[in-house]
């Protein structure tokens, strides 16, 4: 990734815009925090947020006009937020909590002509920035139009404080000027710059144009002279004073440092926002009155009132995602860390664990308002991992390896129709479906050849997906290529694929390739008549991340179950929207307690038993303690007729024997021949209880593993034994993971107590 | 991980050797780091025991730093 892709992507997420109240503010009030502190009760941490970013909050805080309320967006479920009067509750009851810092000074004096709120922001926010400013006004106090309000509206305490507060800042004050030209053209060569206040009766009087300023920079169209504030339209908008105000003293700054007074200031006042909140869902909660009108809130009022913010934020991602749930990241954040990865050359790369757990389902990209594609970047972020070799040699070694069986001539194979030398379709189940379930794969197969005419050939193999999902682009970009000759040499058959998985790789990487599901041909042929018995309560369809953008494969699996009978209750996350099971991106593998997570929460999303069309998602949903079962489950029964629903994950090693196993069998019961590859050590008769079977399963230790360890250990006579129990044990390392086994021989086999496994190499490693 | 030592009683014995076994000094490498370590080990053969709650607790940690290094 380089810097302009990061951007891109960073621009694209729009979580840490301004919630609409605060955009809409001309001072940008930091809303949900002073809300989220009242609706706890803690008022001086309210206090402390106004105080952050309002001038003269005793003032301002009491009368504001509010116009951030309009924007409010809790206007669309019942009523906005009483910003203006929870602001008013806050100031009347606790004193200011934090004076902001003055910075040092630095010269350059402003004088500040009139004496209204403008010239008070103005003056106190230069004098903040390290100016001197001094104000100089006809009257003979301070506030200009404030000093009309009443004393219940606005006291005369706040507006004591307020200069109290100018003092502090070394604002010095001069009353009883007379405003003549004379006077102005002294101040003028005296001072630096100058801003004029418009809520002052006798700037008439002088000879300068103030009632067109620039609406940008507050400039008159003289050298150094800034105008704002005052009466529009004969209305007197209090905030608009500020945002005057604190215009003029941005402007004036910059004029000071001679630096651009246009650039870059689009977020001055109040400015859109492209903010993305969804209210619906959201209970709706009548607004809060004070129930007496004049003496405002009550703290529980308060409280009960700020309690309605809905504290907006988008997140629409993160509310659907285990993923950036886990790792407690919206797309902005993620990328920035993805990048930041990318550019370590020494040090701790802490990100890759985060980069590998993603499940690249693209379910964020769904949600997202802004399409991001977090899975586009995790992908990336993984090729090039492995491009600069930093990838965690741990993260895919297992999932690979297992493609890598599914590769080799224990599973792989490719067979026109038995009696016949051309296939007009060729079918596809994929590994996983094949190591799950055999029995369907076969009887599924047997009957699209009874169905279809013209040949229908048969491949078993790996289409590749672990190898892409790994970043592995060589090792996928071979396996496509490899299958691609195949294909041809099949004739360029119409493949039928019964994984979603394997269809969205072919679609993808193989455009050009003839492509059917399983569930499409289905619906065309006549059903097998031998079919399970379909339950009479409802079931939810689980659809697999993978068919999020096949619209009529989903639909086929519809029209398939309602010929079958069916009745289906949707659940919201279907369709499009459909979780990851947890096998999706191998997050499973790189993070199994995050795969664990994410098996639970599709599980969850239908009180209803599920019923699956991708292997993966109903192994996992079954292993998270989901009742759920495969769609030809009841199309092709297994002979014992245990609930379909209850089926048990078959594990890794159970995977592998049922591809093998299946392999062979078809081979001897349909096309005759004899093909007997099995190694010796695979003649290792083993004995797992189920508890030690789960054990292996968790730390992904297979049979063969074991079989091996214990083969080469009784063939040398090296192991080591514990004279107490008579157990052994043993390790070996085939490839790059050391496994040990502790084990007893018995009388049905080896009896297995215990495995486990390491990377570290050992001097003498045995391999 | 250098200058550990994870020397315990251990009741596994070397089978091939019908030994005890011995602390001793052993090298472990991962992705090119080599750590010299203290080991239960057989006096004849050589045959390091790696212990489960080692291999699957410091040994581990080690492993997925030097991964991401
Ligand atoms: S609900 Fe809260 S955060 Fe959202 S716009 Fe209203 S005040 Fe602001
Ligand atoms: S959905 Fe996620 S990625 Fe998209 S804008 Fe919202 S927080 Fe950002
Ligand atoms: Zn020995």
């Amino acid at each position: 990734m380089d810097q302009q892709q990061l951007r891109n992507f960073e621009a694209r997420c729009i979580q840490e815009e301004q919630p609409f109240c605060t955009a809409a503010c001309p001072i940008h009030i930091d809303v949900r925090p002073f809300m989220a502190c009242i609706a706890k009760g803690d008022m001086r941490g309210a206090r402390r947020v106004l105080d952050r970013t309002m001038p003269f909050a005793d003032i301002v805080g009491r009368i504001c006009d509010q116009s951030c309320r309009t924007a409010c967006k809790r206007r669309e479920i019942d009523s906005p937020l009483a910003i203006g009067s929870l602001e008013r509750y806050c100031v009347s009851t606790v004193p200011a909590v934090i004076k902001p810092p003055k910075l040092p000074g630095k010269g350059g004096s402003v004088a500040v002509i009139g004496s209204g709120l403008s010239a008070m922001t103005a003056a106190l926010d230069l004098a903040r920035k390290g100016r001197n400013s001094l104000i100089l006004t006809c009257d003979e106090a301070i506030g200009g139009t404030l000093r009309t309000y009443a004393e219940e509206l606005l006291p005369a305490q706040a507006l004591a404080t307020a200069v109290e507060t100018l003092d502090f800042y070394g604002v010095s004050i001069q009353f009883g000027c007379s405003l003549t030209n004379e006077f102005f053209q002294t101040i003028r060569q005296d001072h630096d710059a100058v801003f004029l206040d418009r809520d002052c009766a006798d700037l008439h009087g002088l000879a300068v144009d103030c009632a067109h300023p620039d609406p940008f920079t507050l400039g008159i169209g003289r050298e150094g002279c800034f105008a704002g504030g005052g009466c529009l339209e004969n209305s007197y908008s209090v905030i608009k004073q500020v945002e005057d105000g604190r215009r003029a003293a941005l402007t004036i700054e910059r004029y000071l440092q001679q630096v651009s007074l246009t650039a870059q200031r689009e977020r001055e006042g109040a400015c859109p926002t492209r903010m993305y909140t969804v209210t619906t869902g959201i209970q709706s909660q009548q607004e809060v009155l004070p129930a007496d009108q004049q003496a405002g809130f009550t703290a529980a009022e308060a409280v009960q009132e700020a309690a309605r913010c809905i504290q907006c934020q988008c997140m629409e991602c993160v509310k659907e995602c285990t993923f950036l749930q886990e790792f407690h990241d919206y797309p902005k954040q993620l990328v920035r860390k993805i990048y930041n990865n990318e550019a370590i050359v020494q040090g701790t790369r802490s990100a890759n664990r985060m980069i590998n757990s993603c499940s690249l389902c693209g379910q964020c990209q769904v949600v997202c308002p802004n399409d991001i594609p977090v899975a586009d970047v995790c992908l990336a972020s993984r090729r090039s991992m492995v491009e600069k070799s930093t990838m965690p040699p741990s993260a895919h070694d297992f999932p690979l390896q297992d493609m890598e069986f599914s590769q080799s001539d224990f599973f792989a194979m490719t067979r026109h129709q038995p009696g016949s030398d051309s296939s007009r379709f060729l079918f596809y189940p994929g590994c996983q479906l094949a190591g799950s379930a055999p029995q369907a794969v076969e009887q599924t197969y047997l009957h699209l050849t009874q169905q279809l005419s013209g040949g229908v050939g048969l491949m078993f193999g790996c289409c590749g997906i672990p190898a892409h999902w790994a970043g592995r682009q060589e090792l996928f970009a071979k396996t496509m290529q490899d299958f691609l000759f195949e294909i041809e040499e099949m004739g360029n058959p119409i493949i039928i694929t019964a994984c979603s998985s394997c269809y969205s790789i072919f679609k993808e990487f193989a455009p050009n390739l003839s492509l059917r599901s399983l569930w499409q041909i289905l619906e065309d042929i006549d059903l097998p008549e031998q079919r399970g018995l379909i339950p009479q309560q409802p079931m939810a369809i689980y659809d697999p991340c993978t068919a999020r953008h096949e619209p009529e494969i989903r639909d086929s699996v519809r029209r398939l179950t309602k010929k079958l009978g069916f009745s289906i209750e949707e659940h919201p996350l279907s369709g499009k929207l459909a979780d990851c099971c947890g096998y999706g991106g191998l997050m499973q593998f790189a993070n199994p307690e995050l795969g664990g997570k994410t098996a639970r929460k599709k599980g969850q999303r239908s009180v209803h038993d599920g019923l699956a069309y991708c292997s993966m998602c109903r192994d996992n949903l079954a292993s998270s303690g989901k009742r759920i079962a495969h769609l030809l489950d009841y199309l092709f029964p297994a002979a014992d007729p245990e609930d379909p629903a209850l089926r048990r994950n078959p594990g890794f090693s159970r995977r592998h024997e049922n591809r093998a196993r299946l392999k062979q069998r078809l081979l001897t019961t349909l096309w005759h021949e004899e093909s007997d590859m099995t190694p010796e050590y695979k003649k290792i008769e083993l004995f797992i209880t189920p508890l030690i079977m789960e054990l292996l399963n968790s730390r992904h230790i297979l049979e063969d593993d074991i079989q091996k360890v214990i083969f080469q250990a009784e063939q040398t006579g090296r192991r080591l034994v514990d004279p107490e129990s008579g157990h052994f044990l043993a390790s070996y390392k085939p490839v790059r993971v050391t496994y040990w086994v502790e084990y007893e021989p018995g009388m049905q086999g080896f009896i297995i107590h215990n495995a486990y496994s390491h990377r570290m190499s050992l001097p003498g490693d045995v391999k | 991980m250098s200058n550990f030592s994870f020397i315990a009683e251990t009741d596994w014995r070397c089978a091939c050797c019908n030994k005890n076994l011995q602390a001793s000094k052993v090298n472990v490498e991962y992705m090119g780091s080599v750590f010299n370590v203290e080991l239960m080990v057989c006096p004849d053969c050589g045959f390091v025991l790696i212990p489960e709650d080692l291999a699957l607790g410091k040994m581990l940690q080690v492993e997925q730093l030097l991964e991401d290094k």
